[in-house]
Order: C-alpha cells, then structure tokens, then sequence
C-alpha cells in the first residue's frame, strides 16, 4: 500500500507540472492582451504600451513562466492583472461557493442516480425499467442551461420556492439563503450528473443480477429489490466509485455553465470573466486549482478503490 | 451495507433538504418603503476595478459617478450639464478662464471636509498623469489654482468647448488628497451614496451618506447585481429578485406585457451601433463601394430583427449630443442603386467581405446584414470574437505602423460627446478628412455653445456623405421598474445612473 501511494502520489505531482506548462502555453495563443483589454475602446496605444511594460507582459515567455512556475512552488499564485490583488485569496473566496455548488450537486446526483439505477437494473426486462433507462439516456444528453431554465421557470417564476439567480450578499453568514441559492444550480447540475450515475448503475447492477450470491438470496426468499440492495449493492458501488472520478470533470464543467445562468459568484464564473479580460495570471491560477482538484480526487478515488475491492488488497499481501 | 443503513441517511438528508427550501420559501423581500428601503438594480457588465482613475469603461461610469464620486460639474441624463461641487461657474468672453465657486460644507465619505486644495490636486493628477482616464480631455489646460479657499480656477491655453463637458467625467471627478484608501476595491468620495461592498461577479452595494452635502438619497441603500445573461434578467425581476432591471433585451421584453406591477420604460442612449470600414484598406478605399454597402442596409428591418428597441440615426452624432440632425436621408436604403454602384466599381456579384464583432452584440445583426447583403451580390462571412479579441484585432494599431487587418467591424460606439475619433485619422476605421479635422477643430475653438454645435453638424453631415461607415441604429434602452419604485432614471442607463432622486413609496 505505501509503494502504491507514493507512486500515485508522483503521478500526481508530474500530472500537476505538465498542465502548468499546458495551461501556461495554451493561454499565449489567445489573441489581444490585459493591456487592451484594460484600455478599451477608449485609451490610447502609448497607454497599451505603457500598461504593457507596467505589467511585464514584454518579457520574455520562458522568463514569465519561470517566475509564475516558481510562485507555485511556494504556494503563491501571483497577483491579478487587472486589479493586483492576490489570486490565491480570491479562489479561495469563490471556492466558497463552487466546492459546495459541487458537493451539492453530487448529493442530489447519487440521491438520483443510484437508488434509480437499481430500481431500474431489478426491472429491465419491463416496461418501466426500460423506460427509465432510455430516459437516463435522454436526460444525460440534456444541455445545462436548458434544463436550468426549465427548472427556473417552474420553482422559481411560477412556484416563487426558491431564488432565480444570486448569491445572498452576506453569503455563508445567512446560511439558510445561501443554501437556498445553491438548491436549483445543484438539481441542474445533479439531474444531469444523476442520469449519468444512473446508467452506469444500472448496467453494473444488471451484472450483479446474474451473479450467484444475488440469485441464492432471492432463492432463499428474499425479494429481488431486497437481494440487490443488501448483497448487490457493495459491488454495485464500486463501479460507481469509480466512475466518480469520472463525474468531478463533469461537475467543473457544470459549474461554469450554472454559475453564469444563475449569477453565482464562483470559480466557474470567475474563470470566464477572467479569460475575456485576458487576466492571464489569474487564470492560470483558476485552472491550476481546477487541475489540482481533479486530479486530487483522482488519487482519492484509486486510493478508495483499493480500500473497497477486497481482491485488489489481496494482491498486495 | 445493509439497506435500512443506507435508506435513513438517504431519507433524512432529502427530507431536511427540502424543509429547508420550505421553512425559508418566499424569501425575497418585496422592499420595504419610505426611506428605509434597499432597492435591487439589475446592470448586465460589471467593472473589472473600481478605480477612477485608471479604469476605463463605463461600467464604472454608470455606478460611482454621481453616486459616490462627483465633480464640479455634472450632467443630467439627457446630458445637460448642471453644477454639482460648484455653486456656480463663469466662463470668461474670450473662452480662456473657467471660474468655479465651490459649494460650502462638502465632506468626503471618510469624514474629512472637501477644500479647493483637493479640487486643485485632484485635476492636477489627470492633467499631468498620461496613463490617468481622462487626461487627454484636459489637454488644453495650462493651469489650475485657488485664488480663494471656495474658488478653484482653470486657465486655458486656446479655447476649449468641449471641456466643460469633459469636466462632467473622470476628468473632473474630485477625490480627497489625504486619503490613502486602495482605489480598486473602496472608494471615498463626495456623493450622496457611499460604496458599501463589492463582491466581484455578483453585486455591488451602495449605502447613503449621512452627512451628504445636499439632499439626502430617498433610499437607504441600493444593491447593483450584475446578471449577464437576458432571460435570467427577465426570470429574476419577474420573480421579485430585482425591482430595477435596466438594459432590458428588447427580443423578450414582451414577458412583462400584462404583467401587473411591473412597468417598462423607454429612454434615450448614445449608443451607436456602427458598421465601420477599413477604409484604409481595398475596396473601401472606393467611396462607391462604401456608399453602396450603405444603400443595401435597410435599417428599419435590422431594427425590427432586434426587437424595434432603437432609432435610425444616419450619421455619427446621436440625438443627445451637440450637432445632431437627422441624416437618415444621406445614402438610404436603396437596393437597386447599390447593386448599380458596385457595378460600376468593378464589384457586380463578385464581393467577398468579412464582419467581425463581439459575441456579446446580438447575431441577429450578422444574420440580418448577410442577408441584406446578399440582395445586392455581397457575400458576407461574419466572425463573432470575444471582445479583447476584437480589440486586438481591430482596434489595436499594428505593431509594424502599416494598416489594419480587417473589412468590416461592429461596435456599440456607446460614450457620448465622441465625435472627435471621426477626426483622428489613426482612429481604426482609417478615416482621414482634412475638411472634417478642420471643422472639429473650430468647434473646439469656439466660445460660443451654438456655433460649436453647428460646426459639429456641419462636420457630421460631410462624415455621413463620404461613408466611412454605416450608422446601422442608436439603442432605445428598456427599462422596468416595479411599482413604487419612483425617480429611476430612463435614458442613458447604460452610461451613468444618478440615483439621488429614487424613492420607494409606502
């Protein structure tokens, strides 16, 4: 077991210093700078070339990279470009609100997706399991901000339940608004997330249907729903482990998508203001954390997966 | 993991949940009236730092002047200047001394007492300070004193009518010279309204001042929400999220018809959508060309694929600015004559342009201008860009000194009193008119208001008869209000926003 966390701990490491070089590279491919940017339709050139020389953007790339890649190291990613403030503080600040959008959306998707997949594993032979099945199909397929408009139109417009859009301004201090803020962008992002879950569930428990262990209980005369639950369930939710890691991409993804529909001060939304105003440092920093997580909760997962699946722990004693 | 293990966390983590959305359901605080209430605005673009001083863009315009900061003049919404820190000002007869008389008991936000040294200080910085906003407005200033403490005076080099004007913007904007507050995230003005809390990509919140100078705000506070995208605008003043929502897109204001308690109102803007040429570049450098691309805009159909929220204006100056006449007449829409034009230019059925605009701009413009175009055998390629890329690719001079690289652009030209970029030939457009530059200038010479204002016209009408670009409509901004909510103001919303007058009622 130590063998293998040191050895996916360094995967991970490496997997960080190759998206920093990434990030870094693909960003200096987008046309027009903070400069312009922050000049507008309004300043001069001489004040671009200023603004420029200011910020440091007329030093050399492998220079600017050098400096940034170091900040890392130490933990600090750097100052904004546009109002100089430091961007680790400010992830932090929207982090606030995108970890619990993310963890939100993964309750309501597991909430969704695996009581369904079972429900549904247990009758795929009939018309409602079917059914169910080909709708998680559709669902998963559905964009977010659609399917964020129609829940919108019906809890919000029509039910008045819950806010369209915004963050209470005292945010976490007024913890029962700020959660309620949260509840439509999670279900968005949660139903989508649940469809996919729901799939995969499903076609894992439909193995475990065949399996010997399930058939001997129903034969001793538990229901099928019962037999799965108790003795499918365990095995059920490793694929499902699995796929989570899977999932959290998709959450980052979401995130960006919900935060804009729904106004939300997080790190998705940030991410896009950011990159339209070529705040590069600020960026890099966004995408590095986005990394950082993704990858982190990859080690997680293959860490939990060790842990959960007895024959794999066999194969290390 | 046994089943009724699984099922009671499950269970109970749905059932709180949903408490939860019940026990606080109806949450949004219709606003309390009278002088206690908060009235919620909702802005579509956000500023990306709140300093005056070297943020460009009206988003910040739009919430701190007249709110928080303000100068020794201001201007009204329909842009008539009035005096704000100045009791009164004089301009002498031959246009070369400007004499303001400051207003008595002014205090900045911090507490401290507004001196004509602080007015002094504050110009002083724009005029020396190349890299300040506005620093090229007070470019005909040679001096600026306080022969008395409630006296601050501006001494011209050669005379100026557009500052006055100018001294209504960043420009003129007085900020205390002892004060050390980090201008990017706080603000310390003289306004009736101090800036309370700024969450970036969220809100902004302003407080009244207490200790205000002049009549109090109405309201005792107003939180700006920044919600970009059109449809949650709608949802979230429909619902009662929002009692103000300006900029209100004119394809779906329709959803507040018979809406009770929701009113929409019209107002005027300087908003310019203008179709620029290359005219530096081939084919623009034809006029006969640029004049048959006009011809072949029917504007009237662009404005109804838009919603039928915006005039035809015809020329560079808006109805709100000095030198405006209506210039619809100049190269109307006329199909058959622009087909004849590019005929004759060499051009029958055979022009490939390509149109580059932000992606913020609606796509109806391009799809309507492709096919518009098409009807007189231009085949329109449209590129929608995010906008620095526009910047750069159109608006930024190219770094080897030679021509830019594109055919046709369109931008929201939205400040007001900009006539002066017809007048710059390095502008991107290209445009470079001897007869023009001379007019703008004398009606900067001029000392007398009217006269600079028919030589603005003057130069207008001869822009619009050489067709550098085609003046595809000026906005018509909605806005709607809940009932109530009074003295909000209705046009120009997009560029400054005074809300010393707004009320809520009982």
């Amino acid at each position: 077991m130590t063998r293998f966390l040191l050895g996916r701990t360094a995967l991970f490491a490496l997997g960080l210093v190759v998206a920093s070089v990434l990030i870094f590279a693909t960003l200096r491919l987008l046309p027009g700078d903070v400069a312009q940017s922050i000049a507008g339709t309004t300043g001069s050139p001489a004040q671009v070339a200023a603004l420029r020389e200011q910020l440091g953007l007329d030093r050399p790339i492998a220079a600017q990279y050098l400096d940034w890649a170091g900040g890392l190291l130490r933990l600090d990613l750097g100052e904004s470009l546009v109002t100089g403030s430091p961007v680790a503080g400010e992830i932090a600040e929207k982090l606030g609100v995108t970890l619990p959008l993310a963890g939100l959306s993964l309750v309501f998707g597991l909430l969704i997706g695996v009581p369904a997949g079972v429900w549904a594993a247990a009758r795929h032979r009939r018309p409602a399991g079917l059914v169910v099945g080909v709708g998680s199909q559709l669902l998963a397929a559905v964009p977010a901000v659609w399917l964020g408009m129609l829940l919108i139109a019906l809890f919000a417009v029509t039910l008045g339940w819950l806010p369209t859009q915004g963050w209470p301004l005292d945010g976490w201090q007024d913890p029962g608004r700020a959660l309620r803020s949260l509840v439509l962008p999670a279900l968005t992002i949660g139903i989508i997330e649940g469809a996919v879950l729901l799939r995969f569930t499903r076609s894992a428990a439909i193995g475990a249907l065949d399996q010997d262990y399930v058939r001997a209980a129903a034969a001793k005369g538990m229901t099928l729903d019962r037999a799965l639950l108790r003795h499918g369930l365990p095995n059920v939710m490793l694929s499902v482990v699995s796929v989570l890691g899977l999932q959290v991409v998709g959450l980052v993804v979401g995130a960006v998508v919900v935060e804009q529909l729904f106004t939300l001060p997080g790190l998705g939304r940030m991410l896009v203001t950011d990159v339209g105003r070529r705040d590069l440092t600020k960026v890099q920093g966004e995408l590095m954390t986005l990394t950082a997580i993704v990858l982190f909760v990859g080690l997680l997962v293959d860490v939990a997966h060790r842990r959960l699946d007895p024959r794999l722990r066999e194969v290390e004693r | 993991m046994r089943p009724s293990r699984l099922l009671v966390p499950v269970v109970a983590a749905a059932a709180s949940l949903a408490l939860l959305a019940g026990c606080t359901a109806g949450g949004s605080d219709a606003p309390r009236g009278g002088s206690d209430a908060t009235v919620t605005v909702g802005l579509v673009l956000e500023p990306s730092d709140l300093d005056v001083r070297t943020t460009s863009g009206i988003a910040l315009d739009q919430v701190l002047i007249d709110n928080v900061y303000q100068g020794l003049v201001g201007r009204t919404q329909d842009n008539e200047i009035v005096d704000v820190l100045a009791s009164e000002h004089t301009i002498s007869a031959d246009g070369l001394t400007y004499t303001f008389t400051l207003q008595d008991g002014v205090t900045f936000h911090d507490g401290a007492a507004m001196t004509a040294a602080d007015v002094v200080w504050s110009l002083q910085q724009v005029a020396d300070d190349e890299s300040l906003a506005g620093h090229a407005d007070l470019a005909s200033v040679a001096h600026i004193s306080s022969p008395a403490d409630d006296t601050v005076v501006l001494t011209l080099s050669q005379p100026d009518s557009a500052l006055l004007f100018a001294l209504t913007g960043r420009a003129g904007l007085v900020l205390e010279q002892a004060a050390t507050n980090d201008l990017s995230t706080t603000a310390n003005g003289t306004g009736p309204f101090t800036l309370a809390s700024w969450t970036q990509g969220d809100s902004l919140r302003l407080e009244r001042f207490d200790d205000y100078w002049g009549e109090a705000a109405g309201v005792a506070g107003v939180v700006f929400r920044y919600v970009t995208d059109g449809s949650a605008a709608i949802n979230a003043t429909l619902s009662g999220d929002l009692d103000v929502q300006t900029a209100v897109d004119a394809t779906l204001a329709s959803q507040f018809d018979g809406v009770d308690g929701i009113s929409v109102e019209k107002g005027q803007t300087t908003d310019k959508y203008t179709l620029a040429f290359n005219n530096a570049v081939a084919p623009f450098t034809d006029p006969r060309v640029r004049q048959a691309i006009r011809m072949a805009v029917d504007n009237d159909a662009l404005i109804a694929a838009v919603g039928g929220s915006a005039v035809d204006q015809g020329g560079p100056i808006p109805e709100l600015d000095p030198g405006y006449e209506d210039l619809t007449d100049v190269d109307a829409y006329d199909p058959d004559q622009a087909k004849q034009l590019l005929a004759e230019a060499g051009h029958a059925d055979d022009l490939d342009l390509t149109l580059e605009y932000a992606n913020f701009y609606p796509a109806a413009i391009g799809d309507v201008l492709t096919t518009q175009l098409a009807d007189v055998g231009v085949t329109l390629t449209v590129q929608q860009v995010d906008f620095t890329t526009w910047l750069n690719d159109v608006l930024a001079p190219p770094a080897d000194g030679g021509t830019r690289d594109f055919q046709l652009s369109m931008v929201n030209h939205a400040e007001t009193h900009d006539f002066s970029n017809w007048a710059d030939p390095t502008y991107y457009w290209g445009y470079d008119s001897a007869p023009v530059q001379q007019l703008y200038a004398e009606s900067l010479a001029a000392t007398d208001p009217e006269v600079a204002a028919s030589k603005l016209a003057e130069a207008a009408r001869i822009v619009s008869e050489d067709a550098p670009a085609e003046w595809l409509y000026t906005a018509t901004t909605l806005t709607a209000v809940r009932d109530g909510v009074t003295g909000f103001p209705t046009s120009s919303t997009s560029t400054r926003l005074d809300l010393s007058a707004l009320a809520v009622s009982e």
